[in-house]
């Protein structure tokens, strides 16, 4: 087997955050290579880089031995060069038949028109050449996921792909699917092609893979065959030393409940949800990307609907039809996506802070020195950093930014609050002052927080209790203070 | 204050950074061009800084104004409205109706407003219900209130107004401020109030802004656009009444190209094509800017097929004059 690609200390910044940090990493002809890390290890960077979408900022790359010149990559080089990325079912046009996507990007001509036989044959050429059963001319929009995908791999070899990355193939196949697609790739790899196949299933990953290679916080942390590894030993690389730096600032006791969901219940999303969550207390519900951690959440604020399950609060049973009526029972949501769905970017920091405020305000008019003096109070009880109460928020970082959407909630006295992943890009200073922020919060009487993060570390760290999610599934409960960050993993991948 | 030494220099950057904001804001650049306008029309023209000439500016500019107020509120919520000149044509033929039927002048101006609400509320129904984007919606309405102003009346305009009506259009306090120059004065300032100082009109901002952060801040933001889009037809109707007094007659074809004047006068008063932002009498500003063109090419002389040129290029560069400056 020779080298197909080598990657040689691979540096990638972000604002100055280093993401992937004197990367190595070899791919030869016929291997499935397995990249595994948590969230944020800096595994996509590295595809991203891979595939054209990023620029690296040092490092070399070596595609069969010729030294590629990094200045002038792009995805157009890149596809050049033979390196295809399957997302989910990202090149395939939907309205055409499995033929024309197969011929799209150099359909034959004759006479200044489309030659639909040569068409035809190509595509049973093509379709063949990985013993791929479907008719040709049916719609791509009729084909499930996994013949999606199965169709983008065989484009891909039909273009002389050499090197196949394969982001999460199986995240939305069944099982059955994924035994054909592990024949596939088995068949493949004896045409000398390269697989880089990330995923988190770790049982897939024994039967799959050939090497695997671990990144943790941008560095490559081992590269080794398959064969003789144990689960045990990849989650511990994975994690890492555990760090006893961070102090438990809060305790795991028994509170009286606050709120409480009774089987929650939303096809395709979460199933058979039970969770108490008591006055005071954080809890930290985690999970890998896809467990449903987000559809709970915006079920929770009644963004979607719930097929079945009860909610009670401080007792009593309510229905929550809408956010309206979620925000009238003092339940505040900070959305993952913070520039999305929680700002208006280029409304002041003062419109911003009182808009959920006025929302609940019974008059129809307000005054603006009222609203002024609002703004004020939690920006300066917040520390938020802004040139003043008109600066527009999309000017401000992204730390401070979160701080506006908690002001927002705080403003209008919400009494439970749903952070959805509240962290994410946002610096390590700045994360203290979010997590001091909850602390805060929830000091005060008849408070509650559920706090939502794929960082296990940060929830160990601020919960009081920590409830895992796994396919859509609460599977384990666990106490801060004697659970570590190897059993919170392992039970994230559903081992037990 | 009793600031010395270094607090005296931040006092000075305060106001260069005064004037840099003022310079950002695209209505205060306007209001130079406009009034470098009239300097120029009137060294071009000895009929152009007339008094006489000065209240026919105000005047017509009253009816785009209007209009461009309504149009104001939807652009800031990130919609457009391109019905507002066809309903202008409707409602002032619903009204023209009613005088002829009822002979008052009270119930003619409701039932012109009532024609207005109405077609903007089966804009906001369509936007919120069919969800149809707000150009394909207003687009629709656009068609539908021309040609129902013509089935309504036959095609013929409508004469014979009292002089009570003619008055809001023609009359003049103290003998010299235009009634319709009033009337503008007092809706604008009333609708900057509600802009400014009520629920709806924040939240007509935060849904141009970003309208799901505003569903997830807990607001219904269906009856809002509902709400907007009620306001720009009102508007339409407003100006229309107006014009009709002006003119002594209701037409079905008149308001033709008006919503290009309207949507013009808010872009050139700075408001963002993707809503949030906007002053309401930066739009008048707009207004005032886009009559003093129409008023000076007819003073000297210019074919009115060409101000149909001018207007489309004064969108375009309004807009695109924005554009440089966000960018920047």
């Amino acid at each position: 087997m020779s080298e197909l690609l080598i990657m040689e200390n691979i540096n990638k910044a972000f604002f100055g955050v280093k993401v992937l940090k004197d990367v190595q990493f070899c791919l030869h002809q016929g291997e499935v290579h397995v990249i595994l890390g948590e969230n944020g290890a800096g595994k996509s960077t590295l595809i991203k880089i891979l595939s054209g979408a990023y620029p690296l900022d040092s490092g070399r790359v070596f595609i069969e031995g010729k030294d590629i010149d990094m200045a002038s990559y792009n995805p157009e080089v890149a596809s050049r060069m033979g390196i295809v990325t399957i997302y989910q079912n990202f090149h395939l046009v939907p309205h055409l038949t499995v033929a024309e996507n197969i011929s799209l990007s150099n359909f034959p001509m004759k006479k200044g028109t489309i030659d639909w036989k040569v068409v035809q044959k190509t595509a049973k050429n093509v379709l063949e050449n990985i013993n791929f059963n479907v008719d040709p001319n049916c719609p791509v929009k009729k084909l499930s996921v996994s013949q999606k995908q199965m169709l983008e791999i065989a484009i891909a070899l039909s273009k002389n792909a050499k090197i196949i990355i394969m982001d999460e193939p199986t995240a939305a196949i069944s099982k059955k699917e994924v035994e054909t697609l592990f024949q596939l790739i088995t068949e493949i790899k004896k045409k000398n092609v390269g697989i880089i196949y990330i995923s988190h299933k770790l049982e897939e990953i024994k039967v799959i893979g050939d090497t695997i290679t671990i990144l943790r916080d941008g560095r490559n942390v081992g590269t080794m065959p398959v064969g003789g590894v144990h689960l045990n030993e990849i989650v511990s690389l994975m994690i890492g030393k555990e760090m006893k730096t961070l102090e438990k600032k809060r305790s795991y006791l028994s509170r009286e409940p606050m709120i409480e969901f009774k089987s929650f219940n939303r096809k395709g999303s979460f199933e058979n949800i039970n969770l108490n969550i008591g006055k005071g207390e954080i809890v930290g519900l985690t999970g890998l990307i896809g467990a449903g951690k987000t559809e709970l959440a915006r079920a929770i604020f009644g963004v979607d609907r719930l097929d079945t399950g009860k909610f009670y609060y401080n007792g009593c049973e309510i229905s929550i039809r809408g956010p309206k009526e979620a925000i009238q029972h003092g339940i505040g949501y900070l959305p993952e996506d913070r520039d999305v769905s929680g700002l208006c970017l280029n409304m002041p920091v003062k419109d911003n802070v009182s808009l959920v405020y006025l929302a609940k305000l019974r008059e129809r008019v307000f005054g603006i020195p009222a609203e002024k003096a609002l703004a004020k109070r939690y920006i300066d009880q917040l520390k938020i950093k802004s040139t003043g109460l008109y600066q527009q928020v999309k000017y401000l970082s992204g730390g401070n930014k979160q701080k506006v959407i908690f002001a927002k909630w705080l403003a209008a006295h919400c009494q439970f609050l749903v952070l959805d992943e509240p962290t994410i890009g946002i610096d390590v200073g700045a994360r203290e002052d979010i997590y001091n922020l909850i602390y805060d919060y929830v000091q005060a009487e008849e408070r509650a927080v559920l706090f939502i993060s794929s960082d296990i570390s940060e929830v160990l760290s601020v919960s009081d209790r920590i409830v895992v999610m796994a396919r859509g599934r609460l599977v384990a409960e666990l106490n801060p203070n004697v659970t570590t960050k190897q059993e919170i993993m392992a039970r994230c991948l559903n081992l037990s | 204050m009793n600031q010395t030494g270094p607090d005296g220099n931040r006092q000075k950057r305060n106001i260069l950074s005064v004037i840099q904001d003022l310079y950002r804001q695209q209505s205060i650049s306007m209001l130079f061009i406009l009034i470098i306008m009239w300097i120029i029309l009137s060294v071009l023209s000895p009929y152009f800084f007339t008094i006489n000439n000065l209240f026919e500016i105000t005047l017509q500019s009253a009816v785009i104004a209007l209009i461009a107020a309504g149009e104001s509120f939807v652009i800031f919520s990130g919609g457009i409205d391109l019905s507002v000149g066809s309903v202008f044509a409707f409602s002032a033929i619903v009204g023209g109706l009613a005088l002829q039927f009822t002979g008052s002048i009270m119930l003619s101006i409701l039932a012109s407003i009532g024609a207005g609400l109405f077609a903007g509320f089966c804009n906001g129904l369509a936007i919120i219900k069919l969800k149809i984007p707000p150009f394909v919606a207003t687009l629709g309405m656009m068609g539908i209130a021309r040609g129902l102003a013509l089935i309504l009346c036959n095609g013929v305009p409508i004469y014979g107004l009292p002089r009570g009506y003619m008055w809001i259009g023609q009359g003049r306090i103290a003998g010299i401020i235009p009634v319709p120059t009033i009337i503008v004065i007092i809706l604008f300032t009333f609708m900057f109030f509600i802009l400014r100082n009520t629920r709806f009109g924040r939240f007509t901002y935060s849904i141009g802004s970003n309208a799901e952060a505003t569903r997830l801040s807990g607001i219904k933001i269906s009856s809002v656009i509902l709400g907007i889009y009620m306001i720009s037809g009102m508007f339409a109707s407003i100006a229309a009444v107006i014009e009709s007094a002006r003119l002594g007659t209701m037409q079905p074809a008149a308001g033709n190209g008006y919503e290009l004047l309207a949507i013009g006068s808010v872009f050139i008063g700075g408001a963002s094509i993707f809503g949030g932002e906007g002053n309401i009498f930066a739009s008048l500003i707009g207004a005032l800017l886009v009559t003093t063109i129409r008023n000076g090419l007819n003073i000297l002389g210019v074919s009115a097929f060409y101000q149909y040129v001018v207007n489309g290029l004064i969108i375009i560069f309004a807009v695109a004059a924005d554009q440089i400056r966000r960018n920047r």
